[in-house]
């Protein structure tokens, strides 16, 4: 079921960047914020107290004038601060009900964009490590599992395994340019995981591929979950993290994104006559 | 006198006024001068330690073709060097076109007169003058840096001044690099971010006496516990603390039970290496305070998982995108280098030969290390090579010097380290660093056209090291120098057990005898004047004429008295006398750092076997060009005074050299 609806929101966003993809990853980022702002805008007129807001405002507005005009009194002064705290919570209590319709959105938003954003592609000729998971009490001295170079992936040397952390590591080597589906042998079974080298500026790249829960394939939603009966909980290959560069500042992709949808949002409420 | 380890001199010195100074007289705004188009183009390949002898040999044995063909269509000279012929040295003479007397640098090391201490001569820090404190931290306000102490304006800055471009590539002794427009990276005495020469860290579960002052490298003894090694990598002081704590990454090895392979994980980096093999560069930052990191990049090799774990990591080299230390005029130089090719070596000296002469590594992966640094040059020389249509380019090798110095013993049997067996694997590991030095002469040569003045040098060649000569000793031994406590002879450094009442000379540094002068030393007693002049004489003829008990021979071909060899404005700060040794001597290893055993003269038995801190006139470097020379034996400071004639500069009145061409 899950699997079914990341499929489907996964590939809005595959059409959504499709025209992009060679471009710099800022295109998409301005691109994705904007909707993200225009979405934002629409939840709050639709869903929060338009009227309530703007009342509750001018009433702060008024209060502080009264703050600046009687400065002097120093009960008025009080009275006015108390009013403006009331008003202010009443605020708050008319933004949380957009705030709450939006929260789950734009996790599902972010979860998809920190594949398109969060992850540099390998370099022909860069390592990278691939790490397998296993399930609780599985030893991975034990375990039957092995992995099958490709013409795009060598594995040159012998996995690490690591007892204490229940997990077995590879070095990959890429060698191709392309989406490999690189193949694991598990007690017999052919399981494949992708792994993406030189990729275009704007791709989506799958760190992990996990098993059947409804939390790992949320937060993992481009490839296939795991087939339940297998001892491995996680196929992760540790790519490098990318950051959206601005004049060689190097910032997260996740910063920017919040700040160019926040900037979005306030330059166009005017026009969508929407009251913040 | 407190007692003080080299280590922690060096590291107090430099790493402390680095990291103060970082931050401060960054220009936001750098530019590169010198568009203007010259008639003439100057391409210089600085071959630091290549020798005369060799090359001509090899020439003859026509394994060399490139530097055969230049001396055929030009000319090749022997290039007398400097007094001393210390590379520091050597290169400030050409920058400078003077002699030490002109540029203050005499040595790789001087010495305070007040409390008779070494210190770099190359660079030195200084704390903030003005700094605040909260609780453990102290917040510095203002001054505090990095001073580059070499005297007199650089060739480069001269070129500025008319418009000529030039890029510098790792010029030595030019640490942090002299203000400029112009292109430059700084080299040799360019620090580590401890502030050292180079120290790297070696981890392994053999048991092993913990050396503090090994110089150059810390052996740290860990455990291998559930196949799992968990340890510490030191990193600089933290100058913005108190106690002044050194700052440590923790870091762990996960070792395969049964594979010989082990994944390490640093900070973000997370990296599988089988035994006996090298990892890529590797990002590390060492957390100052809140809002300030010092970054820097280093090699791991993980030597051997079992029976003992063996990892080594390499000297912990600035990060050169990093904005905490300027290695580059301008700053951003350095950055765009590395966006271009990646973490590069930045570390002064950069191949390890300190972790090769203590045994850390072994010589296979000290070519090895040495190749990774080969590689990144050739790849930036392609670079900058393809780029120059204007002016100067200077391109450096320091692989020629560090491999001679190292590999000496293979080509030497009469060396005491000589080694048969290793000397069949080893014993071409020279020549074969001069066949990598004519196949860059080979590009160059292709890029050269009939505009471009092609030159080849070198700062000196090079001898064998087999005996060391202790001058401390001697100097105690002919009764110019008394100790305290004869029995506590040979153990202490820095003269902590001299009686300074009765002793009229010591040694310091790799060539310098100084005289313990009064109104000058801390505790002197030789009047200036008639008295000590006469003394100066009497040591230098003394020297001359001591011989070797064992070979007979003299191990001081000259004792050079400063005040005659030296011009310029800074004769008065040199040691009284310049010592050059005969090929097959230099200073003992103690002799740098005052200590006084109890032979005048010792084996060499190190692996560092070949050198070139003699006298002058035994190692002379090379000078090659695409043009006939007018001289007959042109000097270091030659060369200078060619590049400003070529540009129809004037020579400065403080420059002492004669065009070459």
């Amino acid at each position: 079921m899950m699997w079914i609806f990341n499929s489907v929101f996964g590939k809005i966003f595959v059409l959504l960047f499709y025209p992009f993809q060679s471009m710099s990853p800022w295109i998409g980022m301005i691109l994705i914020s904007f909707l993200t702002a225009l979405l934002m805008l629409f939840v709050y007129r639709s869903t929060s107290n338009q009227q309530g807001i703007r009342e509750v405002k001018n009433k702060i507005k008024a209060h502080l004038l009264e703050l600046w005009l009687f400065k002097d009194s120093l009960s008025l002064t009080l009275k006015a601060q108390g009013k403006i705290l009331r008003y202010n919570s009443k605020y708050i209590g008319y933004s949380l009900k957009p705030l709450l319709v939006m929260i789950i959105p734009l996790i599902l938003i972010l979860i998809q964009l920190s594949l398109w954003f969060g992850y540099q592609a390998l370099d022909p000729g860069q390592k990278a490590i691939l790490v397998v998971k296993l399930k609780e009490g599985q030893n991975p001295l034990h375990i039957d599992i092995a992995v099958e170079p490709s013409s795009g992936i060598d594995i040159e040397i012998p996995p690490v395994r690591i007892e204490e952390e229940g997990e077995i590591n590879w070095r990959l080597h890429a060698k191709e340019k392309g989406i490999h589906d690189l193949t694991l042998i598990i007690d017999g079974r052919r399981i494949t995981k992708e792994v993406a080298v030189n990729q275009k500026a704007l791709s989506r790249i799958s760190p992990a591929k996990v098993r059947r829960n409804f939390i790992d394939e949320l937060f993992h939603p481009k490839e296939a979950p795991l087939p339940g009966n297998l001892p491995i909980k996680k196929i992760e290959v540790k790519y490098p993290s990318k950051s959206m560069n601005l004049f060689g500042l190097n910032l997260p992709w996740w910063l920017v994104y919040f700040a160019l949808a926040i900037i979005f949002g306030f330059t166009f409420k005017g026009i969508f006559k929407v009251e913040i | 006198m407190t007692q003080i380890k080299r280590r922690e001199f060096i590291k107090l010195g430099l790493t402390a006024g680095s990291l103060l100074a970082a931050g401060s007289g960054s220009d936001l705004v750098t530019k590169v001068l010198g568009k203007r188009e010259t008639s003439k183009k100057i391409l210089l390949l600085g071959l630091d330690g290549m020798d005369p002898h060799l090359l001509h040999v090899w020439m003859k044995e026509g394994i060399l073709p490139h530097f055969q063909r230049l001396m055929n269509q030009g000319d090749f000279r022997r290039l007398r060097t400097s007094t001393p012929p210390q590379s520091p040295v050597a290169w400030s003479n050409f920058i400078t076109g003077t002699d030490p007397g002109g540029h203050g640098i005499f040595d790789f090391v001087h010495r305070d007169p007040e409390r008779y201490m070494v210190f770099s001569s190359s660079a030195e820090s200084t704390d903030a003058a003005k700094t605040i404190s909260l609780g453990n931290l102290v917040l510095p306000l203002s001054g505090g840096g990095v001073k580059n102490l070499r005297k007199g304006r650089a060739f480069w800055q001269i070129l500025e001044d008319h418009d000529i471009p030039a890029t510098i590539f790792k010029m030595p002794s030019n640490y942090p690099p002299v203000p400029t427009k112009q292109k430059t990276l700084s080299g040799m005495n360019t620090p580590d971010i401890l502030g050292t020469f180079g120290t790297c860290h070696y981890y392994t579960s053999e048991f092993t006496e913990i050396k503090e002052d090994l110089g150059g490298a810390q052996i740290l003894q860990v455990y291998v516990l559930n196949n799992k090694v968990e340890a510490k990598l030191p990193g600089p002081t933290n100058p913005f603390k108190k106690d002044r704590q050194n700052s440590e990454i923790d870091f762990k090895v996960f070792i395969d039970p049964v594979n010989p392979v082990a994944k390490i994980v640093i900070q973000d980096n997370e990296f599988i290496l089988k035994e006996g093999e090298w990892s890529d560069w590797k990002r590390i930052r060492f957390s100052l305070i809140p809002t300030k990191s010092v970054k820097g990049i280093c090699k791991f090799l993980l030597k051997q998982v079992r029976p003992e774990f063996k990892l080594y990591v390499s000297p912990i080299n600035i990060d050169p995108a990093d904005d905490f230390f300027t290695i580059s005029t301008p700053e951003n130089y350095s950055k765009k280098l590395e966006k271009k090719f990646g973490p590069f070596y930045t570390k002064g000296l950069p191949a390890d030969f300190k972790a090769l002469d203590h045994g850390i590594l072994d010589e296979k992966e000290f070519l090895e290390q040495d190749d990774f640094i080969l590689k990144e040059r050739n790849e930036m020389f392609e670079y900058e090579l393809a780029r120059f249509d204007s002016g100067l380019l200077f391109y450096y090798v320091s692989s020629t010097d560090q491999r001679q110095h190292m590999f000496w013993r293979f080509l030497d049997k009469n060396h005491p380290s000589y080694d048969s067996g290793l000397a069949s694997k080893y014993g071409n590991v020279i020549k074969n660093i001069y066949r990598e030095a004519d196949k860059i002469l080979g590009r160059a040569m292709e890029k050269a056209d009939k505009d471009t003045i092609l030159m080849v040098m070198s700062d000196h060649g090079f001898t064998p090291f087999r005996r060391q000569f202790n001058l401390n000793t001697w100097l105690k031994e002919s009764g110019y120098h008394s100790l305290i406590n004869r029995w506590r002879q040979g153990r202490d450094i820095l003269f902590t057990n001299t009686d300074w009442s009765r002793s009229r000379a010591y040694a310091l540094g790799l060539n310098g005898l100084y005289i313990n002068q009064k109104g000058r030393e801390g505790q002197g007693v030789v009047n200036p004047g008639p008295e000590k002049e006469a003394l100066v004489r009497e040591i230098a003829h003394k020297l001359e004429d001591f011989k070797d008990p064992i070979t007979g021979e003299r191990p001081v071909f000259r004792a050079y008295i400063t005040k005659d060899v030296y011009h310029g404005p800074y004769v008065e700060d040199a040691p009284e006398i310049i010592v050059g040794y005969n090929s097959g001597y230099r200073c003992s290893w103690g002799t740098p750092l005052g200590r006084i055993p109890k032979e005048i003269i010792e084996d060499n038995t190190a692996k560092w076997s070949g050198d070139h801190c003699v006298s002058p006139e035994v190692c002379p470097g090379i000078f090659l060009a695409n043009q006939k020379a007018k001289i007959g034996s042109p000097a270091l400071y030659d060369v200078t005074a060619t590049i400003l004639n070529v540009f129809g500069i004037d020579l400065p009145g403080e420059m002492i050299g004669k065009p070459i061409l």
